[in-house]
């Protein structure tokens, strides 16, 4: 099986200038930053962006966050960024969110259009009994940018929520990165229901909200802004970045035995091609399995409720002290640790 | 920088033209040293003092706005200036000794220079009082330009914290009671989505004023994010902290805003919580405070569910 090379790299140009960066200068603009220093180190002019329509590559669009929050020297550069990003000024998948009617909606169209809406971070989504999980895979290797796209990224939905519903949903944030110094921003600008220190970056919402009508709905508008929307993106050529693709064939292929060698020939590319895409984006081939059976792991745990001899023998390990054992190194806890150190599950 | 030059033009060229003016006197009396003449040290060291004076001029004069100060200032550093400037001709020209005129070039300019620094610098404290005075309720005993933010200008969270430290402390020693306020915007994101985040910071610098002009002289108020700011009030049992965030509610409730594009009335609304410090740091005060004011959020029917 071979997978068509259709995703975006990190050096890939594929982020129109006009959306999240111009979002990013607007900022910067209105502290009176100098637009030259913004842009320093980014092979960009401040022309590109105001007269032509490019299109910049992650690399490029993460130099510039760097800059900017140099800059500004501000905490809440990441959050004043996030109330602007969604549903932003992205043609007819803006549109297509404006119309959702509801929550449920507006999160497909988030993750089939992601890599318009959100190109630094891949939204997923999953659903139990009881809670909605929208989690975030670092798309493009953002690295020490991670911590600003997630905080900015998780404050757009929760703002765009609240705009198009109307009312604040009862959102609750987890984070990866520890707590930061400036808690009150996120106290500000996403509520109180914050956890830092976390395996997943994943925001949980009772299940009920996913199909609560949103007043804004309407479905006409809706349904032309979304074929609209399916044309964007055919024209734009890439639906998802190469670790989202990564991730996603991973997770596919999670009970089958993977080696760099066969997910490179999925790929269609050789073993050493796949090395150094990876290397580009400063991770490797067992970081990347890791990190998907750390979540298959998870999922097993805490959602399907599977004890650690179930879910070692569905990840094909030995024995359960095997399972523990990895279980350990991926996330720093065991199992029954992680267990009783959440109140919450995941 | 070219603003900076055009505005001062007057200063600048009148130090540029002296400076020029030592040089050829200097010129037309004297003989250039061979190079393995010149004392190094010597021309580092009072070369460097002249270029540092110069450096000074051009941060005073981009710091301040036009006036007796700046000028008094600018003229004694400009003084200085020459003083070492004619030092460092000095170690490249050799004049013959029956000059005397190098000397009083050198050395008349240098006291008058002090003395006109140090009348600028009086001056300037006098101004520094009267501008302290305008930062009341906003900035206390120790001043860090990289803890105001940008918006409102008020001290940020960071600044907070380190007030709310000495204030605990003090409150202690004292044995007097300390309470802090929180105020939140109700649904601010709203006016920054309908009109416009430049909008949005407007609203916020009407409410810094408005609610500076509610506070006593001895309250303290910060930003801490956001639509959420915090007052610091010493001295100040829960009650009578309560009472004064009714007042600051009432005030923004009742505020009449105009927008400044289509001068349209915009209804403000505000939730304010009060919590007093007991045994906690400032961490935990401020989580507590933060609680309060989710709690006060609720509508009043939730608080019986």
């Amino acid at each position: 099986m071979t997978l068509h090379r259709i995703w975006y790299e990190n050096d890939t140009r594929c982020i129109a200038a006009h959306f999240q960066p111009a979002a990013l200068l607007d900022l910067a603009l209105a502290r009176d930053v100098d637009m030259h220093r913004v842009l320093r180190g980014t092979t960009l002019f401040v022309d590109d962006i105001l007269q032509h329509r490019i299109r910049i590559a992650p690399a490029q669009f993460l130099q510039l966050i760097d800059n900017t929050q140099r800059l500004l020297a501000s905490d809440d550069t990441a959050f004043l960024l996030g109330q602007r990003l969604l549903p932003g000024h992205y043609g007819a998948v803006s549109d297509a969110l404006r119309h959702a009617d509801h929550l449920q909606q507006a999160l497909d169209l988030l993750i089939r259009y992601r890599a318009i809406l959100s190109p630094l971070l891949a939204p997923r989504l999953l659903v139990d009994d009881h809670h909605a999980y929208l989690y975030w895979i670092d798309s493009c290797g953002n690295r020490e940018q991670q911590r600003f796209v997630v905080e900015a990224t998780m404050t757009a939905v929760h703002a765009l929520c609240r705009w198009q519903s109307g009312e604040k949903l009862p959102w609750s944030f987890h984070f990866r990165h520890a707590q930061p110094r400036h808690i009150e921003q996120y106290w500000v600008h996403l509520g109180n229901d914050i956890h830092f220190a976390q395996q997943v970056d994943l925001m949980k919402i009772p299940r009920e909200y996913l199909v609560r009508a949103w007043p804004q709905a309407a479905s006409l508008a809706g349904t032309i802004a979304r074929q609209d929307s399916e044309q964007q993106r055919q024209t734009q050529g890439w639906s998802s970045s190469f670790l989202d693709r990564l991730f996603a064939h991973l997770l596919r292929h999670i009970r089958e035995p993977l080696s760099l060698e066969r997910v490179a020939q999925d790929f269609a590319m050789s073993p050493a091609t796949l090395k150094r895409t990876l290397k580009k984006h400063h991770t490797g081939f067992q970081e990347q399995l890791d990190l998907v059976r750390k979540h298959v792991a998870l999922y097993l745990l805490h959602i399907k409720g599977f004890n650690n001899e179930e879910a070692a023998t569905y990840l094909h390990f030995h024995d359960s002290t095997n399972f523990r054992r990895s279980f350990k190194r991926w996330t720093g806890f065991a199992p029954s640790e992680l267990r009783q150190h959440l109140s919450t599950p995941i | 920088m070219r603003h900076l030059f055009l505005l001062h033009r007057f200063n600048l060229g009148l130090l540029l033209v002296l400076a020029n003016a030592a040089l050829v006197l200097f010129l037309a009396a004297g003989d250039l040293k061979p190079v393995d003449e010149l004392a190094w040290t010597d021309i580092i060291g009072e070369g460097g003092t002249a270029a540092l004076a110069l450096a000074w001029i051009v941060l005073v004069l981009r710091s301040r706005p036009s006036g007796r100060v700046t000028h008094l200032l600018v003229a004694g550093l400009g003084c200085l200036f020459f003083s070492w400037w004619v030092d460092t001709l000095d170690e490249f020209i050799q004049l013959p000794d029956t000059i005397l005129w190098d000397h009083w070039l050198e050395s008349i300019p240098m006291p008058i220079g002090m003395l006109l620094l140090t009348l600028g610098i009086y001056h300037w404290h006098r101004e520094q009082l009267i501008i302290s005075a305008q930062m009341a309720k906003r900035e206390k005993l120790f001043r860090d330009y990289r803890l105001f933010d940008k918006v409102t200008p008020l001290g940020g969270a960071d600044y907070l914290r380190q007030q709310l430290d000495i204030a605990l402390q003090q409150a202690r020693q004292q044995q007097q009671p300390l309470s802090l306020l929180m105020l939140d915007l109700t649904d601010f994101s709203a006016i920054n989505r309908r009109y416009g985040f430049a909008e949005g910071d407007q609203v916020l610098q009407a409410v810094t004023q408005l609610l500076l002009l509610n506070l006593r002289r001895h309250d303290l108020l910060f930003r801490l994010a956001g639509d959420r700011f915090v007052a610091l009030l010493p001295g100040t049992g829960e009650r009578q902290a309560h009472a004064l965030g009714q007042d600051l509610k009432a005030a923004v409730d009742h505020f009449a805003y105009h927008t400044q594009q289509q001068g349209e009335r915009l209804q403000l609304c505000a939730t304010c919580a009060v919590v007093m410090a007991t045994q906690d740091n400032s961490e935990s005060l401020l989580q507590r405070l933060n609680l309060a004011l989710a709690r006060a959020r609720q509508p009043p029917y939730a608080h019986s569910a």
